[in-house]
């Protein structure tokens, strides 16, 4: 880091200006530099990177298939009831002759721990799709009004406005159940409910870059609007669209985790964490690690990508007071 | 002032009548016949085309939209399928429940949440800082159905026999009953012979509790609403300490603060009086955008914990396919959502002269 420092002298703005696109890319290196420096976000990195790697090696980190029901396996034949069994860990004292459960049996006497596993697959599959789907709309879309302004910005915000006034969850919620309960309604649901939130990003920030005078030098040297609006205007928003996008995850993750809770997303057997939640959710009382374990998996992902997101909006974005 | 009120009002307007609107087409537009959805099975064209009378899905699209728009100003938001009631009557009984528990779950977010955040402020970087930070964040990511779940199975399985002991569900103990203000002060004979608004502070608990002074029905229904509330309120609670503490970091740095400290004043007063009060306008609108969130909370909560609120009686409603009833509650909702941003609003200015006039 010292010898980088070295290496580029202090520039005057005049030099910054003649440099041409040096500037920016001392700017990123700085923003990830300082990303690795906040403590928040190499916690929430750590916790994405373990969670990408247990959702890409399920197969091998589980020891059971997610939806085997294990009432004819050979190893627990004559050990009592299956159904609900809470966790036998060996290390803890459990008996070695017993099948180990780190997290107990399901009621369908499934493994919990392979359940919860194959669990990240759906959960940061719903949580990136739908956050990549809702970036991709709502900047279009924010874009569009911002740069084109008059009736078009009036038109797509105004639609925006309805869309935020109603709760998050409840529009979901009533998307679904006019549509049809599943995981892919549900996030179809959590996209549309989260694209508002990117169009008013994208708008504001586009608003605020058009009037830079890089843009009107483009503009006059006759660049297509296509051209600068995403050649060069884009360039320069998305820093606070992937912070915000980094948040959403956490937010999708939760709100799918709500609609399966409901009965309105993920459908059984799948190992959708809300869905496995709702499933054990009447048996709290007898058998908490039913209900335990997925909401500590859903906890763990929400708290990772706020971790990493809080931390890039301190790194990345320099018009905010770093507290 | 009221130029300011009138000017909020008159702009929420298109937002209220685009609500009614995006509800319409959702409900409308999106494919499948409601008829074969509720009726399943039993659905017979002669039977569908009797209910597509009853409900006006027989006139043309802008047609349903305008009557309904007409109703909807006049407070007839339909009947309900499965109730057989009005959708205005089914909110008067229930609101109640949700609104004591988003008011006790608020009341709570801010009750710890403002101090939380304070302390945090203030001793920066402390052992105390980080620790509630922590607890500010990993509150923030919770779901609230595992929440409430957990502090439910904690106070009535953990605390078992302790004087912590809480009841996991229900509003009131099984055969508890209470005499609503209105029959005790003669305002109306019983429920039944009511209107819809007396029944509706009459479902208040806790209001008629102080009204009626029935002490048993306080504790009781505190008792009960404890946990729902606490479930509902930590997200809002994390949401506030975090703002709280930034919103105080700021204002510690102040010239003023340095001058209240070199005026000699007590650091207590300092903090409280200047620190503290500056840094609250951010935190009040905070509390007023977490009404969303106590919606959602609300609507899983009330699930979890047995409560016939709001939030309760849409999922009941989506689950049976009821249509109106859910249309009728999700509007409801909305537009509420949409006055309480503006009372907000109004709020602010009344805090913030500097917002009226921009």
């Amino acid at each position: 880091m010292s010898r980088q420092t070295k290496l580029v002298p202090k520039l005057t703005t005049t030099q910054i200006a003649l440099s041409g696109g040096r500037r920016s890319q001392s700017l990123w290196a700085e923003a990830i530099r300082n990303l690795f420096r906040n403590r928040s976000a190499i916690i929430g990195l750590i916790i994405i990177a373990a969670l990408l790697l247990i959702a890409l090696f399920a197969p091998a980190i589980a020891p059971y298939p997610p939806n085997e029901q294990l009432f004819n396996d050979e190893a627990h034949r004559g050990i009592g009831r299956l159904p609900g069994r809470p966790p036998c860990i060996h290390l803890l004292g459990c008996p070695a002759e017993q099948p180990q459960h780190l997290m107990g049996l399901d009621l369908n006497a499934r493994d919990m721990f392979s359940r919860v596993i194959y669990g990240s697959q759906i959960s940061l599959f719903v949580g990136f799709f739908s956050v990549i789907v809702s970036i991709f709309t709502g900047s279009l879309l924010g874009m569009l009004a911002g740069y084109a302004g008059g009736w078009v910005d009036n038109a797509i915000m105004r639609l925006m406005d309805v869309l935020l006034a109603f709760p998050s969850l409840l529009l979901a919620i009533a998307i679904v159940t006019f549509l049809g309960p599943g995981l892919q309604n549900a996030l179809l649901a959590i996209s549309i409910v989260s694209i508002p939130a990117y169009a008013r990003l994208a708008r504001a920030s586009v608003l605020q870059v058009k009037e830079f005078e890089y843009i009107t030098a483009v503009r006059t040297l006759g660049a297509p609007s296509g051209r600068i609006l995403f050649g060069h205007i884009l360039p320069n928003i998305l820093t606070p669209l992937i912070v915000q996008g980094t948040l959403g995850i956490g937010t999708a993750v939760l709100d799918a985790a709500a609609l399966s809770f409901l009965g309105l997303g993920a459908q059984p057997p799948d190992p959708e964490w809300g869905a496995i939640l709702s499933e054990g959710r009447n048996r709290v009382f007898t058998e908490p690690h039913l209900v335990f374990f997925p909401g500590l998996a859903i906890m763990l992902t929400v708290l990772g990508f706020n971790l990493l997101g809080d931390g890039m909006r301190d790194a990345l974005d320099p018009r905010l007071n770093r507290i | 002032m009221i130029a300011f009120i009138v000017r909020r009002l008159v702009s929420s307007i298109p937002v209220i009548v685009g609500i009614l609107a995006v509800t319409f087409l959702i409900a409308r537009v999106i494919p499948g016949n409601p008829c074969t959805a509720i009726y399943g099975e039993r659905a017979t064209p002669e039977l569908c085309r009797a209910f597509a009378v009853r409900y006006g899905l027989d006139q043309p699209l802008p047609q349903q939209f305008v009557t309904y728009v007409g109703q909807f100003a006049t407070g007839d938001l339909g009947d309900s399928i499965r109730y057989s009631l009005p959708i205005t009557r089914l909110i008067a009984e229930r609101l109640p429940v949700t609104l004591e528990l988003g008011l006790l779950a608020l009341t709570f977010a801010t009750l710890v949440g403002i101090p939380l955040g304070v302390i945090s402020a203030y001793r920066r970087n402390s052992a105390v800082d980080v620790g509630t930070m922590l607890i500010a964040n990993i509150g923030v990511s919770m779901p609230v159905f595992w929440l409430g779940l957990m502090l439910a199975y904690i106070f009535s399985v953990g605390l078992r026999g302790t004087f912590l002991q809480l009841p996991p569900s229900g509003e009131l103990p099984p055969g508890f009953r209470y005499l609503p203000f209105y029959v005790a002060w003669g305002l109306a004979p019983s429920t039944d012979a009511a209107s819809p608004f007396l029944i509706f502070l009459g479902n208040l608990k806790i209001l008629n509790a102080i009204l009626t002074l029935n002490g048993e029905l306080l504790v009781n229904a505190l008792r009960y609403l404890i946990l729902p509330a606490v479930a509902v309120g930590t997200i809002p609670m994390s949401i506030i300490a975090r703002m709280t503490r930034s919103a105080v970091l700021e204002t510690l740095g102040q010239d003023y603060v340095r001058t209240a400290r070199s005026k000699g004043l007590r650091e207590g007063v300092v903090v409280v009086r200047h620190a503290v009060r500056n840094a609250l306008l951010p935190v009040v609108t905070i509390i007023g955008l977490n009404f969303g969130l106590l919606v959602s909370g609300a609507v899983l909560t009330e699930t979890i914990f047995g409560l016939t609120g709001v939030g309760r009686t849409l999922v009941d409603g989506i689950t049976s396919r009821d249509y109106p009833l859910v249309q009728g509650f999700t509007v409801f909702i909305a537009v509420a959502f949409v006055l309480i941003n503006l009372i907000v609003d109004v709020l602010y200015g009344v805090l913030d002269p500097r917002i009226r006039v921009n």
